[in-house]
């Protein structure tokens, strides 16, 4: 019994040290979240309106769409609609061609990575770099995000000492982290200056104002944009928020419950074109209205990407991003996948215990445990229903179905318990390959009852 | 106050004796409980494996057999949290309802919430660290959830709070999850067993002699990693401690 | 069809209930407040890495040069300005941001002086409205200094949603101390791409 995701947990969990950092650290995150909510006494209220405004937002986003895109036009903006993946990139390749760039800045987004837009344009020879240090050196790395938030999370400083070396001329074994982020610093300011474009994801797009968000730590979305006279923005149509007020809630939530900041450094809000330059906006579908169709899932439209339920989930701190098939990881990563592509994807549900601290922890309320409870009601009919978990549940749904065989088999369960070990640890037994058995009773509790032995 | 006594199959196999504990503690409290004794499962493990129609049968039955009673109480909070969650939507078609997901109670929520003593004559003197477990906590809400900016409250702390010579701790990330999760610790063993290790090492940190929870489940799961690992910590239902001596 | 028309159709079609906007304004009253705005935004922008300064009668000009002595390209937006009454003038400034003749050339900036609009309690963020042409000013300095209105203190969010504006160039930000990572090993370090200092004097 296993899967892709069980299969790989099992092999990220063969490095102990590695491991037992990767869970300790975002746990250390989680832990500064926790602190981070407890200093607002109105933390428990901000969720349930930052679930009630994404409610509005996700049913009316016909209305908030357009009333966005009349407030961009007129700020100066152009507005573009992609229905999925291939026309976004090819929008944001034919903005770059008419404007002829060769060097294209990226700060991180997630839509991006959706899309496949670097390797989109890479083919096409646009040079594209990422902005964002921990995207930057996967880039460098040919590797992808394994935490939506924290994306290198698993890389360790001597590889990036050592890639730093290669890529960048930093001195041998100098794997200290300011040492290295001040020599990224210096090796990306000279690819802001010379870019000819810039793109940002946005974290939200206000309808009454038509001007797009963008939350970042490093600063890197304003260097990209402050520099370039040519911006694409580009947003999945879910990101649509009504007004400011909204922003005034969401704004306390994201960074407090994602990294444990009261606020990321910068919260950029950009409504007009820089001076003389030009501003595109991509608005993005890709899959996003299908949703809206399907009331058990229509919550996974409040996520803000945060990352929270990835850093509580104790199945992903101690699994890792790559472990997961789907590019989103956890808990969400899990329920974005089964809407993405069921028979693709469905190898990540068994990546859950139930224990419902994801969806306790999410700040606007995606029911994220409900979600994967419903997802495993329908891998049978999808026809990908494990074997054997479907015999267990079919065998104990027979037994107990007969209370009178099933107790008869009780009765005589116990002598499993003398079974020599061979027989009860083999390769098998997923149970026996970290526990001993539990042992059957002498005497079921209902043997007793009936002999009145129970006073 | 008729109190029938639900005893999820696995504590009915294997831990006959935290049945035994709760009918002793429940009838020392002075109610009047009693066992049906054509009980089985409740369909919870069938259910969370991703075969919910496989509970429906189940379910009906023990909505009929526990139809005559003011409470259903039982020794089990994940069994008891999906009688609550996902009994109403598995009989909704069903003709007769008896609707007793609506009187089923947790039996340590039962007693603190319901009966409310304000003295046992327990003793145990021993140091204990609560397994506080998901499905208790974050369902049946047995204790405040560490996710939410709310009061700390924990209801099984206040009912061993009633036991003579008894040590209370709670150990590090005090509701993280133990790893069980019915069939995920056999799909996911790797993990679930990494989960048991972690949680069990954090109760032996607090220096407590007894790992005592509300969901023998999490406990079968912890005792099979410390007999493995040979670990000097035991396991122990809270119903056990509540009941010692009668 | 267009994909526009195609999209909201899809919408449309697949919405089931609307659900009501929600009213903000019971949370937005009961939203947490300080009773020491000043105290409190100078331990929230401490814990982001940042630093005030409670201006006290002191040049602003004497802060700048004590702090930054080695500064050799000072950019300021601000030259005259009343503190406390008393009228100042920022002299340590090499150049105005908009002299340059494109953004680029503001690399190599070792200070930057620039005008705060209100800051915020509880996160030590700053409103930064555009001022100048070259917003670059804001991200491309090594150090920057926020000048802000002591008595312009808000105590959250839902207040400082009240009274920003993006003003002609259609541009402002929250700053909340330096740029920083900690996509090394999550060791946090200050000046990823952004101001490694961030200093703000309450004036």
């Amino acid at each position: 019994m296993s899967t892709k995701h069980s299969i790989a947990a099992e092999k990220f969990l063969k490095n102990q040290k590695m491991a037992a950092w990767h869970d300790q650290t975002l746990w250390m995150v989680r832990d500064k979240r926790d602190k981070m909510s407890r200093q607002i006494p109105e933390w428990e209220r901000l969720r349930d309106m930052a679930c009630s405004i994404k409610m509005y937002s996700n049913s009316h986003l016909d209305t908030l769409l357009q009333e966005f895109e009349k407030n961009a036009l007129a700020n100066g903006a152009h507005v573009y609609w992609a229905k999925d993946a291939d026309e976004y990139c090819s929008i944001i390749y034919n903005i770059l061609k008419s404007h002829n760039v060769k060097h294209f800045i990226k700060s991180k987004s997630m839509l991006a990575e959706e899309c496949g837009l670097n390797e989109y344009l890479e083919e096409k020879n646009i040079e594209v770099t990422e902005s964002d240090l921990g995207e930057r050196i996967l880039q460098l790395m040919h590797k992808r995000p394994s935490h939506i938030v924290m994306p290198a999370i698993h890389i360790k400083k001597e590889e990036i000492g050592d890639l730093f070396r290669r890529e960048m001329g930093t001195e041998p074994k100098n794997n200290a982290q300011t040492y290295l982020t001040h020599a990224a610093r210096r090796n990306l300011r000279h690819k802001f200056i010379e870019a000819d474009a810039a793109m940002t994801g946005a974290n939200f797009a206000v309808a009454s104002t038509g001007e797009c968000i963008v939350c970042t730590n490093e600063g890197n979305a304003d260097m990209g944009t402050s520099q370039t006279k040519l911006q694409i923005t580009a947003f999945g149509l879910e990101k649509i928020v009504p007004d400011r007020a909204s922003l005034g809630v969401f704004t306390r939530l994201l960074a407090r419950s994602g990294t444990g900041q009261p606020i990321t450094s910068y919260t950029s809000h950009y409504r007009k074109p820089r001076k003389g330059g030009e501003l595109h906006i991509i608005i993005v579908d890709n899959g996003r209205s299908q949703i809206l169709s399907n009331p058990k899932h229509l919550k996974t439209l409040n996520c803000l990407r945060c990352g929270a339920c990835m850093n509580t989930c104790p199945v992903y701190r101690r699994s890792g991003g790559y472990a997961y098939t789907y590019f989103i990881p956890g808990p969400i990563g899990i329920n974005l996948g089964m809407l993405k592509a069921p028979l693709h994807y469905y190898d990540n549900i068994s990546a859950c215990s139930l224990c419902y601290s994801c969806q306790n922890i999410c700040p606007a309320k995606v029911d994220l445990a409900d979600q994967i409870y419903a997802w495993r009601q329908t891998l049978q009919s999808l026809g990908v229903a494990n074997s054997e978990k479907r015999a267990i549940s079919y065998g104990m749904a027979f037994l107990t179905k007969r209370p009178n065989l099933f107790n008869k088999v009780l009765k005589e369960a116990h002598f499993i318990n003398s079974f020599p070990r061979w027989i009860l640890y083999n390769k098998l037994n997923n149970w026996g390959k970290e526990h001993e058995m539990p042992r059957f009773a002498k005497e079921s509790f209902r043997e007793m009852w009936k002999k009145g032995k129970i006073k | 106050m008729k109190v029938g006594l639900f005893i999820p199959c696995y504590i009915n196999a294997v831990y006959p004796e935290v049945g035994i504990a709760s009918y002793k503690l429940l009838k020392n409290l002075g109610i009047d409980v009693d066992y049906p004794s054509n009980q089985t499962c409740c369909g919870q493990p069938m259910a969370n494996a991703g075969f919910e129609n496989k509970a429906n049968d189940l379910a009906s039955h023990f909505d009929e057999i526990f139809n005559n009673y003011e409470y259903v109480v039982g020794p089990s909070a994940s069994c008891v949290a999906f009688i609550r969650d996902h009994y109403d939507q598995l009989l909704n078609k069903k003709e007769h309802r008896c609707f007793c997901e609506k009187k089923t109670y947790e039996i340590c929520e039962f007693i603190h919430d319901i009966i409310k003593p304000t003295s046992l004559s327990a003793v145990f003197p021993h140091k204990v660290s609560i397994q506080n477990s998901c499905h208790g906590v974050r369902l049946l809400h047995l204790s405040s959830p560490s996710e939410l900016n709310i009061p700390y409250y924990n209801k099984l702390h206040n009912l061993l709070s009633l036991v003579k010579d008894i040590e209370i701790v709670e150990p590090e990330r005090c509701d993280e999850c133990c790893g069980f999760g019915g069939m995920f610790s056999i799909e996911e063993h790797a993990v679930s067993g990494q989960m048991g290790r972690d949680k069990i090492q954090r109760h032996i940190d607090t220096g407590a002699e007894y790992i005592v929870g509300a969901d023998s489940s999490c406990l079968m799961h912890q005792t099979g990693i410390i007999e493995r690992e040979k670990l000097s910590i035991k396991t122990i239902h809270v119903i056990q401690i509540l009941a010692s001596g009668l | 069809m267009s994909s526009r028309e195609d999209i909201l159709q899809n919408i449309r079609r697949n919405t089931g209930v609307r659900y009501e906007k929600p009213d903000i304004t019971s949370l937005e009253k009961e939203a947490i407040t300080y009773p020491n705005k000043t105290k409190q935004f100078c331990k929230t922008l401490e814990e982001a890495g940042g630093h005030a300064i409670i201006l006290e009668g002191e040049k602003i000009d004497d802060i700048i040069k004590n702090l930054y002595p080695t500064a050799k390209r000072i950019a300021s937006e601000i030259k005259d300005l009343t503190c406390n009454g008393e009228k100042q003038t920022i002299t340590c400034a090499t150049f105005h941001p908009d002299d340059v003749a494109s953004s680029a050339d503001l690399d190599g900036t070792d200070v930057a002086i620039i005008n705060g609009r209100f800051g915020v309690c509880e996160n030590g963020a700053v409103w930064i409205q555009q001022d100048v042409e070259q917003r670059a000013i804001y991200f491309i300095s090594e150090a920057l200094v926020i000048l802000v209105d002591k008595n312009k203190l808000v105590n959250n969010m839902h207040e400082a949603y009240t009274r920003i504006d993006t003003g002609k160039y259609g541009y402002g930000v929250f700053i909340s101390g330096p740029s920083k990572t900690a996509d090394i090993e999550q060791a946090l370090v200050m000046g990823a791409h952004g101001a490694k200092e961030v200093i703000v004097i309450l004036v």
